[in-house]
């Protein structure tokens, strides 16, 4: 297959996908909605199709399949339950498949970041919020997306641009298994670089490159936590002293 | 059998063996600490304790078992029934999770057979930070189990267990940085066999001060007194767990003893060198039988600890939950910081690493003595009873 064809099927199913979910979001008649959702999934699976699939033995394979099932169909299940409760469960079920993910492409502290940041203490405010503020269960405005196109072209847009991604790395560097593999030119920007060869998996290789490779990102982002902190506080309202 | 085995890969039956032999034990020693519990708290209140059933009453845990199986499950009306049924689960299960990387014995030693491990998964190199992740996760046994039994109080009582688990796991993880950072490790079999040279290499000698704040804000983790306003006997009814009975009940508290064991091993190995004890188990130690006799040593300083936890059960009285708040974010929470920034000095000035206990107990005293000045202020400055009608009246 010719570079731009592979070029054109990856974006032709994600417009296909996009505009699948754009029908099956909005207002519509429920035959639409379910062709919407049809397109949707096809659209998806072509696009990712064009990958080939993952290398590694059986093992592996099937550990692949199960975890990448796992989050995708809580994904799923994610954004058409209807209870918000439930919603957030499958949001931390999604967030446990893609830590397995991690911990298959050897990044075991990213695993156990992600999950105690995000399934240990994001989603646990959210079952808070939504337990305090809708002892009712369910609300109309939960199961109706008011402005579908826009998180639609946004979502998709940044999916167009990570496989793009994936299909340039894929192009410049094919690893000798198959599998697609990163080059320092393709993940530099301009404050950082990744070194070559550096030792992963470990938890001292990724204090070295965090503090080391990436320090200007992480202080960037360090500062930004702390200004947002310093703002929250700020723009709290202000109580009178004593009262709750 | 050999030509059977050669088909079945080795580390897998060791894995299942061993994982077999966790849940097995596990769950049969926490009948029998129940049991010891209950007697530990009628000799401390000068009572008997269970006594009727078997000789001094040592079937008492099989009963309590039957009783838990053969009573009434109750579901109340309207309530979630996946969730209801599903966070006892989820509670247990998560806390049996974190036990796959906590050794049980000298790891990676010659002379025992083939199918015996000491560690459920080996080569975790993030050993500590996925208990912590897996432990986190049992907050939602707490939350969904209150909120799905669709009762105010329990929703409400669900709402404080957890917000008090949330609040303990932050001077928790950050009371391990410093050991951490001074084994330039996570993993927690290496973290033990930096402290098998001598008794003095304990990490509880140059680390008191992180070893206090971690033991305390494990115990709240656990829901164990003197922080178990969550489901506090006496004056809430349950809490998070009011609707729950028999095995769905039962399963909460597995869960909760299953997390005190856990916690024992975590101090013990952590801070009290594990299966280390001079003359008697040492790395060198060659004599017949020697790993039997690190278990040994392990499994008597877990005991210890927890006899220690059940013993503060029945000495400390329980916190009010302001008084709660205000220890893990006021108190523990900067203490554990201090202690992180102490380690972090000694080891880039390279200082000799003794330097750390004195500095661990200024800042406890330090922290005393401030907390006692700012009640001494809050009193002087308390308002007049006049003051406080006069406040209210307007």
């Amino acid at each position: 297959m010719s570079e731009s064809a592979a070029q054109n099927i990856l974006f032709g199913s994600l417009v296909a996908g996009a505009i699948g979910m754009w029908l099956a979001a909005s207002q519509r008649a429920a035959g639409l909605r379910l062709l919407g959702s049809i397109l949707a999934s096809a659209g998806l699976i072509a696009a990712v199709t064009t990958f080939g699939n993952p290398a590694g033995d059986l093992t592996d394979k099937i550990l692949f399949w199960m975890f990448t099932g796992s989050a995708l169909l809580s994904a799923v299940m994610m954004v058409t339950s209807r209870s918000p409760v439930y919603a957030a469960l499958w949001f931390a079920l999604a967030t446990l498949g893609a830590c397995g993910l991690f911990m298959m492409q050897s990044a075991p502290f990213l695993a156990a970041a992600t999950i105690i940041v995000y399934a240990g203490a994001i989603i646990v405010t959210f079952l808070f919020v939504i337990m305090l503020a809708q002892q009712q269960g369910r609300v109309f405005y939960d199961y109706r997306s008011r402005t579908p196109i826009m998180s639609i072209v946004a979502s998709w847009l940044m999916l167009a641009a990570l496989l793009w991604n994936f299909q340039e790395w894929q192009k410049k560097a094919p690893a000798a298994d198959g599998g697609p593999a990163l080059t320092a030119a393709a993940a530099s920007n301009p404050f950082s670089e990744p070194k070559e060869n550096s030792p992963y998996g470990s938890l001292r290789s990724l204090g070295l490159s965090l503090f080391g490779d990436y320090l200007y990102a992480v202080e960037i982002a360090g500062t930004l936590l702390l200004v947002a902190g310093i703002g929250a506080i700020a723009i709290a309202p202000r109580r009178a002293e004593g009262t709750l | 059998m050999d030509a059977i085995l050669e088909y079945i890969p080795k580390e897998l039956i060791t894995t299942l063996v061993t994982i077999a032999v966790v849940v097995g034990v596990t769950l049969g020693v926490i009948s029998y600490l129940i049991l010891l519990e209950r007697k530990l708290s009628a000799w401390m209140q000068d009572r008997r304790g269970p006594n009727r059933v078997g000789p001094m009453g040592i079937f008492q845990p099989l009963a309590d078992g039957a009783k838990f199986l053969l009573k009434e499950e109750v579901t109340p009306a309207g309530a979630d029934k996946v969730l209801f049924y599903a966070a006892p689960g989820i509670g247990f299960m998560t806390t049996m999770l974190a036990f796959s990387v906590v050794p049980f014995g000298p790891v990676g030693v010659e002379g025992i057979p083939w199918f015996v491990r000491f560690l459920i998964a080996p080569d975790v190199n993030i050993g500590i930070v996925f208990i912590f992740a897996i432990t986190s996760l049992s907050v939602y046994g707490v939350i969904l189990g209150g909120w799905a039994s669709n009762n105010k109080y329990s929703a409400l009582g669900s709402l404080r267990a957890s917000a008090q688990v949330i609040s303990y796991e932050i001077p928790l993880g950050m009371s391990i940085l410093g050991i951490a950072l001074l084994g330039s490790t996570l993993d927690i079999n290496t973290l033990l066999m930096q402290q098998t040279g001598s008794f003095w290499d304990w990490y509880f000698w140059t680390q008191p001060l992180a070893c206090l704040i971690f033991f305390t804000s494990a115990l709240a983790e656990a829901n164990r007194l003197p922080f178990d306003l969550s489901e506090c006997e006496q004056e809430l009814v349950g809490g998070f767990h009011t609707e729950y009975s028999s095995m769905k009940f039962a399963l909460f508290f597995l869960g909760e003893y299953a997390h005190v064991i856990l916690t024992s091993f975590l101090t013990s190995i952590l801070f009290f060198g594990g299966w280390h004890f001079p003359w008697i188990a040492t790395p060198e130690s060659a004599y017949t039988g020697a790993w039997v006799v690190k278990i040994g040593v392990l499994l008597f300083k877990v005991g210890m600890v927890i006899v220690f936890i059940m013993l503060l059960r029945w000495t400390i009285p329980r916190f009010r939950f302001d008084q709660l708040m205000n220890l893990s974010w006021k108190a523990l929470i900067p203490l554990s910081l201090a202690n992180m920034v102490a380690v972090m000095t000694v080891l880039q000035f390279g200082w000799d690493r003794w330097w750390l206990t004195p500095i661990s107990l200024g800042l406890f005293a330090v922290a005393g003595l401030i907390s006692v000045a700012m009640k001494r202020a809050e009193i002087r400055h308390r308002p007049s009873a006049a003051e406080l009608a006069h406040q209210f009246a307007t």
